[in-house]
């Protein structure tokens, strides 16, 4: 059994940008993406991939812990990339967090880290994946894919430390900052 | 000899050796295969000559009780005596003096100036049998050399002066200890047996009694490796306390196999009081420290099932491996091999390790099915295939309970070569044994 895939791989009507997956997300930021309602039935923690809100965001953070454990993926669609993209921000965003880091400060740090605009889109030289993503095919496309990332970014940065402070102690989750060194296919952001 | 005495079940591996009489319920003694000999130890790997010690090398550790070293081969006859096997061992190389051997490596015997040694400790001092009164069991690899089992019949009958004597593959008795288990209905000696110890695990094909050489395949993921990922996992977490010891002894409370690890990591995230355990671990210092056991209760016993989570080099997963080996056996053997997976072995024990094998097993075997029926365009329609894995109470001494389960039926004794046979044909005669528990004898 090799490592987990998306459950949005068969999603009809993708938009794709490259072959990068534009999917709908449930957050209040602001964006190119198409908007899911908010929870109301369910927790972040319960939500099931048939809930109509299940976002990518769900499916990175319940899939991270048990991919990054993987060297090898064989990426089958545009959905994989975004979940593949998701595992290594979730990656370089816990390494913000050390062991006694208080939720305020981790919030600084980690949102500032998703916040900068200056980050490496499919295309840029400083990208780590582009032998597996097509760049944009023009300026438009690539501002709209970066604001889409900006937006997943900040979604996830929010979700990621609510699960890692969840337990309400106020210190980061020790289950959580013991998966910084690993490094899912061998990359980083 | 009017009362019978009961058969003595030997059964030497590479980790451990496990000693008793036939029809125990569980071995007598049960201590590592290793002995303890004057001089230093054959290495790290204890490979060493088999003599006790080379007299070229400058030796400062024997020192103190041969009077300065010297050429200790003179002195052979005294040296002979003074050595340890077990626990024993262990303790008397921790002191000065001693080096420690392992005689048995990869399952066969490897120094038999050694081994000899510890079989001859283990009956007078641990059995404290007279071997004239006695028949032995004695239980050896598959694809053992006959050139070792007639090594092993010599030391046997004319060193120890045994009554009797029978060599039976593991394997086979693996598979006779799980006639115990409520879902064996007929006592066949054909099935797949998986042997998982310390250093290797073997998926072994038995066909009627007769082990299917060719077709074995072994995995180098065992015991040792799901240790030391536990180890990995704590000192990522940054535990106060990371030893092999402390890993190994989580390994065996806290671990078990679980259906997917996504699911459960997601039950650890919403059940954390229920899941997380705590283990206390008594630093030599006096101290104690509490550990905290997460994720490694499932995430070990996994690399059997994932080994890419553990091993860059060796990537296929046990089920796969097992349909392999059945797959490459004699067709007309295949439904059987399939119905009666049998585990063995320590590393074969955690909780739900068996369902879970079956069902990926199961899967394999349906898809295949499905595809191959596929193709015949729905010509030809399969009946299915029972793929079943049995999971049974005396695992962990698997082939020493099937010896003693073999050894204490009336009929074991014509089985064996006696030293009257022995003297007349030679050792050769060890070359070649009827079956035992084979068709028609219980």
């Amino acid at each position: 059994m090799p490592a987990y895939h998306s459950v949005f791989l068969d999603e009809p009507n993708q938009q794709v940008i490259g072959n990068f997956a534009l999917l709908p997300l449930r957050t209040r930021t602001r964006g190119p993406a198409q908007q899911l309602p908010p929870l109301s039935d369910v927790t972040e923690l319960d939500i099931e991939p048939s809930h109509p809100s299940y976002d990518p965001l769900d499916e990175i953070l319940s899939l991270f812990r048990a991919n990054t454990f993987f060297r090898n993926f064989e990426i089958k669609g545009p959905a994989d990339r975004v979940l593949i993209y998701g595992i290594l921000f979730v990656s370089e965003a816990l390494s913000k967090i050390r062991p006694g880091t208080n939720r305020r400060d981790a919030e600084k740090a980690v949102m500032n880290t998703a916040l900068d605009t200056n980050f490496a889109i499919p295309g840029d030289a400083a990208f780590p994946l582009n032998q597996a993503f097509e760049p944009p095919r023009d300026r438009n496309e690539a501002e709209v894919l970066r604001q889409y990332i900006m937006q997943v970014r900040q979604e996830l940065a929010a979700r990621l430390l609510n699960r890692v402070y969840m337990d309400g102690t106020g210190a980061p989750s020790k289950w959580w900052l013991s998966f910084q060194k690993r490094k899912f296919m061998g990359k980083q952001l | 000899m009017a009362p019978q005495t009961p058969a003595v079940v030997m059964d030497n591996g590479t980790g451990y050796t496990k000693l008793g009489f036939a029809g125990n319920d569980s071995p007598s003694f049960v201590f590592p295969t290793a002995i303890a000999t004057k001089g230093p130890a054959g290495g790290a790997g204890g490979t060493g000559s088999g003599r006790p010690a080379v007299a070229s090398k400058p030796n400062f550790l024997t020192g103190a009780g041969s009077g300065g070293g010297g050429n200790l081969s003179a002195k052979r006859g005294t040296e002979d005596l003074d050595f340890f096997i077990g626990d024993e061992a262990l303790a008397a190389a921790a002191g000065p003096g001693y080096g420690l051997h392992y005689p048995i490596r990869h399952g066969q015997i490897e120094n038999w100036d050694q081994m000899e040694r510890f079989w001859s400790n283990s009956i007078f001092k641990y059995l404290r049998v007279e071997p004239e009164d006695h028949y032995f069991l004695l239980t050896e690899p598959p694809l053992n050399p006959p050139e070792n089992r007639e090594n092993t019949a010599e030391i046997m009958f004319e060193s120890f002066n045994c009554a009797g004597l029978y060599i039976a593959v593991q394997a086979v008795l693996a598979l006779a200890a799980s006639w115990t288990s409520s879902k064996v209905q007929d006592r066949s000696l054909t099935g797949t047996v998986i042997d998982s110890g310390e250093g290797v695990t073997h998926v072994i094909p038995v066909a009627e009694g007769y082990v299917i050489g060719s077709s074995i395949k072994s995995i180098p993921i065992a015991g040792r490796d799901i240790t030391y990922f536990v180890q990995s996992l704590l000192r990522d977490r940054g535990e106060p306390d990371s030893s092999l010891k402390t890993a190994e002894r989580i390994k065996e409370e806290f671990c078990y196999v679980c259906p997917d690890i996504v699911k459960e990591f997601a039950r650890f995230d919403r059940e954390p009081d229920d899941r997380f355990k705590k283990y206390e671990v008594q630093q030599p210092g006096g101290r104690s420290v509490v550990l905290d056991v997460g994720y490694e209760r499932f995430l070990a016993p996994e690399i059997f099932f994932n080994p890419e989570i553990y091993s860059s080099d060796f990537l296929t997963p046990l089920p796969t491996i097992v349909d392999t080996v059945i797959q490459t056996s004699p067709i007309d053997v295949r439904r059987g091999l399939y119905k009666n997976i049998v585990l063995s072995g320590g590393s074969t024990l955690y909780k739900d390790f068996g369902r879970r094998l079956q069902r990926d097993i199961r899967h394999l075997v349906d898809a295949r099915i499905k595809a191959s029926e596929a193709r015949a365009g729905n010509a030809a329609k399969s009946g299915g295939l029972d793929v079943q894995v049995i999971t049974h109470r005396r695992q962990r001494h698997g082939p020493w309970f099937g010896g003693s389960l073999l050894g204490q039926t009336p009929e074991f004794r014509s089985y064996c070569h006696t030293k009257a046979e022995y003297e007349e044909i030679g050792p050769s005669i060890v070359r070649r044994f009827a079956l035992l528990g084979g068709p028609g004898s219980t």
